[in-house]
């Protein structure tokens, strides 16, 4: 151990990792502080990895030389493209990991890397807040530091509830960092209460699947990993069942005694992952609900129970799973509950992660007010690249919305904030149909290299598959098909990589994946510059100045109220101008007007009558 | 947020602004609007009321008196803020259709304080106070139009468009569940999309019907130093039977007048002298300058883009798109923000056109509707081709026309201060 580490990451889950891996790529030293080695990696939630949106995610983690991609290719059980039948702008890559295996292989890329691990727990930061000085463990002391990337989870003064069941945990069989908590609130750092829950696991012998929907992996040469990764070789199926109208009943029965009924818990769920009691108070016409039976791991002795996430007594959870078909004599191993933790406010936080009062403080993963592995990783690796970048003096850089979802999500999650844990959704990404998961590759080059966190190796990878995708495009544009423009006919509904191999024979021999790639990007040009341009006018009006108007007071096309704050606040641009609170559409609308009235002809005698 | 006491003290108030709302001449009533805060107050005083005496929904009967000689006998309705056309303060006073009492009556209300309105400054109001939005807007003032078909209500053209918005929003919110969730947690109903799609598709059709039947074509005057090629663009996009000569009264100052369809709106374009030349062409070209007023939509066109506008064209015009032309015989790219085109190989003409289209103040409600009704059509081929990321995005893209043109988030003011620029005062 050294004396003093150019970055210190607190937290060892899928934010902490990147951001660990992410700075020693940028060749900082690191140190990695956790308070159990051994669950280092851990799915805390469900086996998977991906889905849609996160598993393009995933992609831009690779992208960026991170290691979920590989993690996640090395041990996954089944792989599915979902949506596969709804354009390949959705494509939505989702495995079925092996927990287990999963820690393991991300623990091992740690080691690999070089960055000193220790298991302790930080119970505050050192130093003054506006530039610390490192941190402080309980059993080890101060640790400096140049720059810390706090990556903490749901360990903030995390508190966990099962029915009346209350006590102090980040996760099941884990600590809460209270210390920590109160050091940054002591700090003066705004911090909100958000909740999230887990379902309740369950022995997998004691499981009747004969009854149970068989779920299997869908065959396809599909690697997440833009490296052409170790794929695992095992295979686990899945099971589906449904909840039935007993199932919902048993819920109403104890629905008085779950804790976030029962306002013990202050925290915002996640509306999009809502436990089962949320679900039977929300859509109470629903009869059935979808349930995922899916296994730990690899001839895991576990399920997990997707879809019935729930914070009801033991007794409770008992009856409700029993009441589906095929768990009747069923036993559960682990019970569900739900975990409230503390998050930053947006406000605190700046668009490169570092908290906005601190020169040296970043922070990734839920302690953002998101919730996923994927959303926390990506944030991991960025907080992870500009930490290293600062603690080697160099500027932080931050991501475009257009060009990534990990754009999109850091832009959501600094500037609108987050009214319940962020999750990421295709829909949330104006330029979607660039974002797709077969060009994460090519989009993120540029910025990857910016950021310095591509090894040599990687780069060559990525830069063989620029190489290939401009050759490809060369001859999209020299070639003609059916009588057109092979780049006009990529737009055309229904023709792809396949067809356009078999009738340009210059094609012949080009890696399939890239060469379709390309046909995609051609196919969605048009739509991805209009959002382009769309997105750079946007940002144009955010840059209109206000600075020379002196007095809003006498605008007559504003409202009062807004006058008021206006000259309260002074905002340098309409951006600014749009923020403040109470500020209508109306009022920036009159502002426009007024402004374009101050420079044309259109009213020169105004108020020279009086 | 209510308005505080510190505020009332300050009394800077909007300005007050008075009009004659009904046509000018004899008649047997005429209506004054005077609106801003203070207009209460001002009306007490002419009518010699005791203060307060207008707060609220009133009607006075009384003399409007200016040191003790009666104008005329009036009655004045008060509208309270939030209440009124404009949403500010407002009276409205009912006098007799005599020319010069109704002067006078202006005038005192001028000399207390009020000043004149602006062209459709009552609207405008309306329109900024969040009283009225885009499309009300636009509607009134052809509603107004007397060469237009009066059949068509400024609030029955904004409520199918905002119906539509809300099938749009509706079918979006379909499309974007399937996409987030169809998948894993739902059990996909793509049927009812199609339905709601085929609904929302005779919707279009029928703003479009609407938006054309109460829309003034718009005008783009192109411009540029002689010999670039201005007369020549002309005729590539206006077609070559279009008139040399216009028959239009007051425009011909301007050259010749031409119109070109984009996306089935009628756009007028106006050919103009070159800006350097000397004699007549210097005359025509500097009362065209002159012709000006701030807000004209301008195409600047010069060989290789070599001539920028002079800073008296620039600052006299709205919106300008630069053109590099002549691209056959420049070959070289001088500057990437300008357009390159050539009326003879045609290069650059679609940029062109779409530029055009994109025009701020060429907004248009048919124009919008017309891609609208294109953009969910599309959709729906999309859907049944199971391409849901593009059905998407032309569900998208159509809501943002559509909120635009209903004033929700998108800026429009342009196009609505043009509407409001040809309203007659008191409007």
């Amino acid at each position: 151990m050294k004396e003093e580490y150019d970055v210190i990451v607190v937290g060892g889950g899928h934010a902490g990792i990147e951001a660990a891996l992410a700075a020693r790529r940028i060749e900082c030293s690191v140190i990695l502080i956790s308070a159990k080695m051994s669950r280092i990696g851990e799915m805390s939630c469900n086996p998977a990895i991906g889905g849609i949106s996160k598993g393009t995610i995933v992609r831009e983690i690779d992208a960026m030389d991170g290691s979920m991609a590989k993690s996640a290719d090395a041990t996954r059980l089944q792989f599915r493209m979902l949506n596969r039948r709804k354009g390949p702008a959705v494509w939505g890559p989702r495995v079925q990991s092996d927990a287990d295996a999963y820690a393991r292989e991300q623990q091992k890329y740690l080691r690999k890397s070089g960055v000193f691990v220790l298991e302790d727990e930080v119970t505050e930061l050192t130093g003054k807040t506006e530039r610390v000085g490192g941190v402080k463990c309980r059993k080890k002391g101060i640790i400096k530091g140049k720059t810390v990337i706090l990556a903490a989870g749901t360990f903030l003064k995390g508190r966990l509830f099962r029915g009346n069941e209350l006590w102090k945990g980040g996760r099941i069989g884990d600590i809460s960092a209270d210390s920590l908590e109160s050091d940054l609130v002591k700090r003066m750092f705004h911090v909100e209460r958000f909740k999230t829950g887990t379902p309740a696991r369950i022995v997998r012998k004691s499981v009747n699947t004969d009854v149970l929907e068989v779920q299997k992996s869908e065959k396809s040469d599909f690697i997440f990993s833009f490296d052409n990764s170790r794929i695992s070789d095992k295979e686990d199926i899945c099971y589906a069942t449904h909840t039935n109208r007993d199932t919902m009943e048993i819920t109403k029965e104890y629905l008085h005694l779950s804790p976030l009924m029962a306002g013990r818990i202050e925290g915002t769920g996640p509306r999009y992952c809502p436990s089962f009691e949320d679900k039977v108070v929300k859509f109470p016409d629903r009869k059935s609900h979808k349930i995922y039976v899916e296994p730990m791991g690899y001839r895991s002795r576990y399920f997990y129970l997707n879809g019935l996430s729930s914070s009801l007594p033991r007794e409770a959870q008992e009856k409700m799973v029993k009441s589906l078909p095929g768990f009747e004599k069923s036993v559960i191993s682990d019970y569900g509950y739900a975990v409230e933790y503390s998050y930053f406010h947006n406000s605190e936080i700046e668009d490169t992660l570092k908290l906005r009062r601190t020169e040296n403080v970043f922070i990734a993963g839920q302690i953002c007010g998101t919730s996923g592995y994927e959303e926390a990783a990506g944030l991991g690796l960025i907080a992870g690249a500009n930490g290293g970048r600062a603690a080697k003096g160099m500027e932080p850089i931050g991501m475009s919305r257009m060009i990534s979802y990990i754009g999109v999500m850091i832009d959501d999650v600094v500037r609108k904030g987050a009214d319940e844990p962020y999750r990421m959704f295709s829909s949330r990404a104006e330029n979607r149909l660039h974002l797709r998961q077969d060009n994460a590759d090519r989009r993120l080059y540029d910025t990857a290299n910016r950021l310095g966190v591509l090894s040599e190796k990687k780069r060559d990878k990525l830069l063989e598959n620029l190489k290939e995708a401009e050759k490809v495009m060369n001859i999209l544009e020299r070639e003609t098909i059916e009588g057109i423009k092979m780049t006009k006919w990529c737009r055309r509904t229904g023709n792809n990589a396949e067809k356009a191999v078999a009738e340009v024979p210059s094609l012949y021999g080009m890696d399939m994946k890239i060469l379709s790639s390309v046909m995609l990007d051609e196919k969605y040009s048009g739509y991805i510059r209009r959002n382009l341009r769309r997105h750079e006018s946007r940002r144009n009006s955010e840059k209109i100045n206000l600075k020379e108007i002196e007095s809003y007071m006498n605008i007559d096309e504003i409202c009062w109220e807004s006058r008021e704050a206006l000259q309260r606040e002074k905002p340098d641009t309409l951006a600014e101008a749009e923020k403040i609170k109470g500020i209508r559409p109306t009022d920036l609308q009159g502002l426009l007007i007024y402004l374009s009235r101050k420079r044309s002809t259109w009213n020169t005698t105004d108020g020279s009558e009086r | 947020m209510p308005y505080t006491e510190k505020s009332k003290k300050d009394n800077i108030s909007p300005e007050i602004i008075c009009a004659l709302a009904t046509p000018e001449g004899t008649s047997a009533l005429s209506v004054i609007r005077v609106s801003g805060k203070g207009s209460f107050e001002i009306m007490e005083d002419v009518m010699l009321l005791e203060r307060n005496r207008l707060r609220g929904m009133r009607r006075k009967v009384g003399n409007v008196t200016e040191n003790k000689r009666i104008i005329d006998e009036v009655v004045a309705i008060s509208w309270p803020e939030g209440r009124s056309f404009t949403g500010e303060e407002m009276v409205e006073i009912t006098c007799h259709g005599i020319p010069s009492s109704v002067r006078e009556i202006i005038e005192l209300l001028i000399r207390k304080g009020a000043r004149r309105a602006e062209p459709g400054e009552f609207t405008k109001r309306a329109f900024v106070n969040g009283r009225m939005n885009a499309v009300q807007v636009i509607a009134l003032a052809a509603s107004w139009d007397k060469e237009k078909d009066k059949r068509t209500y400024p609030g029955e053209t904004e409520q199918v468009c905002r119906k539509m918005l809300n099938e749009i929003e509706r079918a979006r919110e379909k499309v974007e569940g399937n996409i987030e969730f169809g998948e894993m947690h739902l059990d996909s109903n793509d049927e009812s999309i199609g339905n709601i799609l085929i609904e929302l598709v005779k919707k279009a059709e029928n703003f479009r019907r609407i938006a054309l039947s109460i829309e003034k074509s718009k005008r783009v005057v192109i411009m540029g130093p002689a010999n670039s090629g201005k007369s020549t663009l002309f005729n590539v996009l206006t077609g070559k039977e279009s008139a040399l000569v216009s028959e239009e009264p007051g425009t011909t100052r301007d050259g010749s007048i031409g119109y070109l369809e984009i996306g089935g709106r009628k756009i007028q374009l106006c050919d103009t002298a070159g800006t350097d030349g000397f004699g007549l062409d210097k005359a025509a070209s500097e009362a065209v300058i002159k012709g000006l007023d701030g807000t004209e939509r301008v195409i600047w066109m010069s060989e290789g883009g070599r001539i920028p506008p002079a800073d008296e064209v620039r600052s006299k015009i709205g919106e300008i798109i630069e053109i590099e032309a002549k691209s056959d015989i420049n070959k070289k790219k001088n500057n990437t923000e300008l357009i390159r085109i050539s009326s003879f190989t045609g290069e650059g003409l679609d940029e062109l056109k779409k530029r055009i289209s994109e025009l701020p103040g060429s907004m248009s409600l048919s124009g919008a509707a017309k891609r609208i009704e294109e953009e969910i059509k599309g959709a729906m081929e999309y859907l049944s081709s199971n391409e849901l990321d593009m059905a998407a995005e032309l569900m998208n893209e159509a809501e943002i026309e559509t909120r635009r043109i209903l004033g929700k988030g998108e800026n429009i003011q342009i196009s609505v201060e043009r509407a409001l620029a040809g309203m007659c005062v008191g409007k």
